[in-house]
């Protein structure tokens, strides 16, 4: 049986005060796309820290193709491409330069590789790179990264200073990847933009798992906050919407009613279908709101059993 | 305000370095004079006559002195002459940090979205940079009163506040100076634009001491109107026109700072030429060094390592010519064999040759080691340390290449500027050793390495802390050495300073023991590092 492409059997890294990484028992299998997802200081890049071999656990073990994360560094790092969760300063060099710097410690950069992933974002690399804007110095990482083809892509917070152009672009990048057989580990503290590329998800919160959900435990997790503005002339179908499946919370005033939805919009969208709507908009709730959702619901099943 | 006291936060290790090395300068001066001027007052005279010769030679650096045969006359000369040198250098990276790479690491633009205007942000800096000057300046005051003091004589009060003010007054005109220079030039050039424009005033009023012509031009000169006020001199006072006329000159380019502040782009300077259009490149550089492990390094920073290679090469060719101007006069003085007696020995031309420029040359080689371990530490604090160990390289690797690059760069410097002084001294038709002088100047690599490999250990431990503590430590190891002989500590002491172990390898060969310990300092440091290194945490 091939080895897991990353597992981690309690490991910690305790920064004290409470702060750190706690008894993170992780396993990614091979060719799967995995999402590490929590607020920001939730433990992210310590865990990524840790599998690169960066900083050493206070306890537990982390091992990347069966190999271990601090003895075996050098040689998990020929195994990996990663992307930081921020990029450097590399002053007056180009960016043609920094990647031929960095390509040179893995033996020599993959001059068609480099070109390919280069043109796709549009990452003009004759420019130095103190002349890049953040977005550029985000998709030099992702060249840096993806140019070796590596078998494990470890990407903290990718796609930061990336615009929906380029974001598109590059979760099509780490399709591509995986289905070339690469395995891909990428954290991020938005829902949707794992949801998206994420074959499964892992929940970090204070520097523990909360859980690992895949897609459907993920859209059961997820809701959308929905305001709908109704024409002076249409009087809002408030039965209809407390009746339709994932729909909660509905409140009206005046023409404008809010609501939750859960999972699908379809049922929402059946039960307004007729009448005249002038305005819909859906937040999609931060992390924290998401998290706070997500225990409160624990906790009334904790009591109901 | 907030502004003001931000601008102090930023430069408080520059208060403590600046503060602690001009009370430590002043001090020692002090405490030192009592040393070696002897204690009757025809003593003093004698060795005041004597220091009247020797600083003639030096003029192009210091004004010459008055009354050195006085602790006031000695320090003013020994200590605040060399302060104009180290507060303008300080007032210029203050200044170009203030004025761009604040910008770079976007601290100026937070602060302008928080509501500060931009004038209101350069008076700030300017105020904090006055305040900060002044801190040190009454620290150099302090070391002086301290010093004077173990020798049981007094100096007065007032005038050291007013040489500490006109000391104030000078920074505080270099560091408006620079401030402005910044506004109209690229990010990274500004400081040497700046450099070159104050090291170009420094040297037209020093070499207006010597040449007639350039008299009428030196009250162009900053440096000018410091050289007036003589407080700490009997008799002496502050000109308190040129004082102010520095303040002036401060607030004026000040205001002119603020005025090109206003108009310029944030990340730009006042002028630019418009960048003319190219396709844009999506190939990896096909230049080899790339590929060569040290050779990139090197490659990477061959503009530095040009400056410096050609900067100290310049300097040891300055220093045959002094040598020559400065050991034929005095030859012929009887009275100074007492003072030299305690740092020369063997044929004068050498030893003196070896005393001023190779002792001069290793504090030039330290700074290198430092500016080279502090790339070491910014590399770990920019995360730039964290992408190479991304790639499949150990941290053994990484320490041993730095240490392989800093041994070729001091390599390198000291090579070029071996030859170039062998070069000139041929042409002073001064005999110096060749031999020796090739093993003196390759000496100097291992000297570095001492200095490379401390700074490895440092930076593997506590990166932010390594450059400050290892500036100490080159200064404490500098002070020691050249203040043991005056101060007669015991050999033991003496030999706690990585100068020491250098010796005097022109006049007196290669010291084997001295080489020995340095190499197996730099063995030590070279494990430990690795050691260290590859235990720690790094981007935590």
């Amino acid at each position: 049986m091939a080895a897991a492409a990353i597992h981690t059997a309690g490991l910690s890294k305790d920064y004290g005060l409470g702060r750190g990484l706690f008894e993170l028992d992780l396993q990614v299998v091979q060719q799967e796309v995995f999402g590490f997802l929590g607020p920001n200081g939730a433990g992210k890049s310590t865990t990524i820290r840790c599998l690169m071999g960066l900083i050493r656990p206070s306890a537990g073990s982390a091992h990347i193709f069966g190999l271990d994360c601090i003895r075996d560094y050098v040689a998990v790092k020929r195994k990996v491409g990663y992307v930081p969760g921020e990029m450097p300063q590399f002053g007056s060099l180009r960016g043609s330069e920094v990647v031929a710097y960095l390509g040179a410690m893995r033996g020599g950069a993959d001059a068609r590789a480099v070109h390919s992933l280069a043109e796709r974002f549009s990452l003009d690399l004759s420019r130095r790179y103190r002349e890049y804007s953040s977005g550029n110095k985000q998709k030099l990482g992702i060249v840096l990264a993806f140019m070796h083809r590596p078998p494990l892509l470890i990407l903290d917070e990718p796609t930061a200073g990336l615009d929906p152009l380029n974001q598109r672009e590059f979760y099509t990048l780490v399709r591509e990847a995986r289905d070339d057989g690469a395995t891909v580990f990428l954290s991020s503290h938005i829902l949707s933009e794992v949801e998206r590329a994420c074959d499964r998800v892992g929940i970090i919160r204070s520097g523990r798992l909360v859980n690992v959900a895949d897609l459907d435990e993920l859209h059961r997790i997820r809701f959308h906050r929905v305001e709908i503005e109704f024409a002076p002339d249409t009087d809002p179908p408030v039965p209809a919407l407390r009746a339709a499946q994932g729909v909660e919370d509905v409140m009206v005033e005046d023409r404008l009613l809010t609501c939750t939805v859960r999972g699908s919009f379809e049922p929402l969208l059946d039960a307004i279908r007729g009448s005249t709507v002038t305005n819909l908009v859906s937040h999609e709730p931060s992390l924290e709101e998401l998290f706070l959702e997500y225990y409160k619901e624990d906790a009334v099943k904790a009591l109901s059993d | 305000m907030a502004a003001y006291l931000l601008a102090l936060r930023l430069g408080r290790w520059g208060i403590a370095g600046y503060g602690a090395t001009a009370f430590a300068v002043a001090l020692l001066q002090a405490a030192g004079f009592y040393q070696v001027a002897g204690h009757t007052a025809a003593e003093r005279q004698v060795f005041g006559r004597s220091m009247s010769l020797l600083a003639a030679q030096f003029t192009v650096l210091v004004p010459a002195p008055i009354r050195p045969d006085t602790v006031g006359g000695y320090v003013q000369w020994r200590a605040f002459g060399f302060f104009a040198i180290v507060f303008g250098v300080w007032a210029l990276a203050s200044a170009g940090s203030a004025a761009r790479s604040d910008e770079e690491r976007g601290i100026v633009p937070a602060i302008l979205a928080a509501g500060k205007s931009r004038p209101a942000l350069i008076a700030s800096r300017v105020g904090a940079f006055a305040t900060a000057a002044m801190i040190a300046a009454l620290a150099a005051g302090a070391g002086l009163l301290v010093g004077v003091a173990t020798g049981g004589e007094s100096i007065s009060a007032a005038a050291t506040l007013g040489q500490a003010v006109a000391l104030v007054a000078l920074a505080v005109c270099c560091f408006a100076l620079t401030l402005f220079i910044a506004q109209l030039t690229s990010a990274r050039g500004g400081t040497t634009v700046a450099g070159v424009i104050l090291l170009g005033l420094f040297l037209l009023n020093s070499l207006s001491r010597t040449f007639d012509g350039l008299v009428r031009w030196r009250w162009l000169s900053p440096f000018y109107y410091y050289d007036q006020s003589s407080p700490l001199v009997p008799g002496g006072r502050v000109d308190a026109r040129a004082t102010l006329t520095l303040f002036a000159i401060a607030a004026v380019v000040a205001v002119l700072a603020a005025v090109a502040f206003r108009f310029r782009d944030i990340g730009s300077p006042l002028f630019s030429l418009p960048v003319p259009h190219r396709p844009a490149s999506y190939d990896v550089s096909v230049t080899p060094v790339w590929r060569v492990p040290v050779l990139r390094d090197l490659y990477d920073r061959r503009a530095a390592l040009l400056v410096w290679a050609a900067g100290v090469a310049g300097l040891g060719v300055v220093s045959v010519a002094l040598t020559k101007n400065i050991v034929e006069p005095l030859l012929a003085i009887p009275g100074l064999a007492r003072y030299f007696a305690a740092f020369l020995n063997g044929n004068l031309f050498s030893s003196f040759f070896d005393y001023i420029w190779f002792g001069f040359a290793q504090l030039l080689l330290a700074g290198f080691a430092i500016t080279q371990v502090a790339r070491w530490t910014a590399e770990d604090s920019d995360g730039r340390l964290e992408l190479i160990l991304s790639n499949p390289v150990s941290r053994v690797r990484v320490v041993i290449e730095r240490v392989v690059v800093l041994a070729l760069g001091a390599l390198i410097i000291a090579g070029v500027s071996g030859v170039a002084v062998a070069v000139e001294a041929h042409y002073q038709s001064i005999d110096l050793d060749r031999g020796r002088l090739a093993e003196a100047s390759l000496l100097l690599v291992p000297f570095t390495l001492v200095f490379g490999t401390v700074g490895a250990l440092l930076a593997s431990r506590i990166p932010r802390a390594t450059v400050g503590l290892l500036g100490a430590f080159a200064f404490a190891s500098y002070i020691l050495e050249q203040l043991g002989p005056i101060f007669k500590l015991p050999t033991w002491v003496d030999d706690l300073s990585a100068f020491k172990l250098y010796g005097q390898p022109l006049t007196t060969g290669v010291d084997q023991t001295g080489l020995v310990i340095m190499l197996a300092i730099v063995a030590a440091g070279l494990v430990a590092s690795a050691i260290v290194m590859e235990r720690r945490d790094v981007g935590a």
